[in-house]
């Protein structure tokens, strides 16, 4: 019997054949080794994880942010841990980065209109409960439409795997741990 | 899905040979004997992975409707399901059927049942592998060759096609010789005779056997199992105790046509004739 997700993620050699593209330029890392035990699944998930999370047309800063954010609140060590390092190749500062972490306070951090509007957009989608009318409205008078949709397709995507990473235990890559440890971020 | 549709891409990509006709179906994991090559490291503690009768009928159906033209079902030893002779005999109002079976169960009780195959599109393919007992059983199992070559003209007076199969390394012209006046002997006549090597996956890894296949090795017939669905029957083999997944296709395995377009866009990204160079058939 296993408790780790060691066991969950396929291994080197027993790559499934719709899984191997992904495997094309090395190790894909835990989510897609995980996500491999089902290559229908993987074939499907992840090209909408990748126009949920990666390059779009809201700039890598403002992604990186709700990623975060949406992370530390869900308590997902695996996907803090990732996005902080991408946050901060993303431009944010360390200050930034531990106040979406909840480490400081975000008033202390951060102070442009547009980002304090969508961090309180953030809290609000990735709490539990109903969203208050107030509160789509606030965000919907600095972002357009088409933003408030996307960015909230953004939470709801870093939500799942949120909680798929924290489920299966989806263990932190040395790469991503030894850069934490030279930032100073745990 | 009811409608038939022979003639959407799975019919087609069939009709003109870009996909193999035959869809395999792993009925179970255990059996009676061991092999010493066996791919699914089966055997009378093996987990039995039973692939249920309704799921195997649906196979069967929609494997018809799409345009499948043949079926296979193999295991473990399937004839530890009681429900066998019968299961098979309603496959084959879909389509022709293919059985594998080891041949060592069949005392009076399960030769009166599976009388119910007599005349139908049902072949049991029965393994093989020497003309002298000792040198078959060694890889098998005690007794072995006794039970098969009593069993075989049991199966035939019944009216019950069979065929033989014989898994080897190598095996040279005197013995093939002989092997093959045995099989005609028991009332297999050549036709019904295939030879295939022993490929190097499951419990014959353990013991240095088989030939090393690759993908583009393997037939791409759709398999499907009780994990999932993978390209070929040499795919769900079992090392260790762990599924191989090297082959997975798809865990989706009904509706049929899920993973039946996943491995026709697998075959269709190959390069055209890149199958079968070690003849696995």
């Amino acid at each position: 019997m296993v408790g780790g997700a060691g066991d969950l993620l396929i291994r080197p050699g027993q790559v499934p054949l719709l899984a191997r593209p992904y495997y094309a330029d090395g190790d894909p890392g835990p989510i897609v080794a995980a996500l491999a035990q089902v290559p229908e699944l993987l074939e499907t998930a992840m090209p909408f994880l990748g126009a949920a999370l990666g390059p779009s047309g809201i700039d890598w800063r403002t992604k990186e942010i709700v990623i975060v954010r949406t992370s530390a609140l869900a308590g997902c060590r695996y996907c803090v841990q990732a996005h902080s390092v991408v946050a901060l190749d993303a431009g944010l500062s360390h200050e930034e980065v531990r106040a979406l972490r909840t480490d400081i306070a975000v008033a202390d951090a951060f102070a442009e209109p547009r980002e304090l509007a969508l961090l309180e957009w953030v809290d609000v989608v990735a709490g539990t409960g109903p969203v208050p009318d107030d509160a789509r409205a606030a965000v919907r008078r600095l972002w357009a439409d088409h933003e408030v949709v996307e960015l909230t397709t953004l939470v709801g995507a870093t939500l799942l795997l949120n909680r798929f990473a924290t489920a299966l235990a989806l263990p932190t890559g040395p790469d991503t741990a030894a850069r934490l440890a030279t930032e100073g971020l745990p | 899905m009811t409608a038939t549709t022979v003639d959407g891409p799975i019919g087609a990509a069939v009709a003109e040979g870009t996909l193999p006709g035959r869809v395999w179906m792993y009925a179970n994991y255990h059996c009676n004997i061991a092999c010493t090559y066996c791919l699914t490291e089966s055997g009378p503690r093996a987990e039995a992975r039973v692939l249920g009768a309704q799921a195997m009928l649906d196979v069967a159906r929609q494997a018809a409707e799409l345009g499948f033209t043949d079926l296979g079902v193999t295991g473990g030893e399937i004839f530890l399901r009681p429900e066998m002779p019968e299961l098979l005999a309603e496959m084959s109002t879909y389509l022709p059927v293919i059985a594998l079976t080891n041949a060592t169960l069949f005392a009076r009780r399960l030769l009166d049942r599976i009388e119910v195959l007599a005349g139908l599109p049902v072949a049991l393919q029965i393994s093989l592998d020497r003309p002298d007992p000792d040198t078959n059983d060694a890889m098998r199992a005690p007794d072995n060759f006794a039970k098969v070559v009593a069993a075989i003209p049991e199966l035939v007076t019944r009216g019950i096609a069979v065929r033989i199969a014989t898994t080897v390394s190598s095996i040279d012209d005197v013995e093939l010789d002989r092997l093959c006046a045995l099989h005609r002997g028991l009332g297999v006549p050549d036709t019904d005779h295939v030879i295939r090597p022993i490929v190097a996956r499951g419990r014959a890894v353990d013991h240095g056997l088989g030939v090393s296949a690759a993908v583009s090795d393997l037939p791409a017939e759709l398999t499907i199992t009780a994990d999932g669905a993978f390209w070929s029957p040499f795919g769900p083999t079992v090392h260790g105790g762990l599924l191989d997944t090297d082959l997975l296709i798809t865990r989706t395995t009904a509706p049929l046509a899920v993973p039946a377009q996943a491995l026709l866009r697998l075959v269709e990204g190959q390069p055209r004739g890149a199958d079968s160079t070690l003849g696995i058939r």
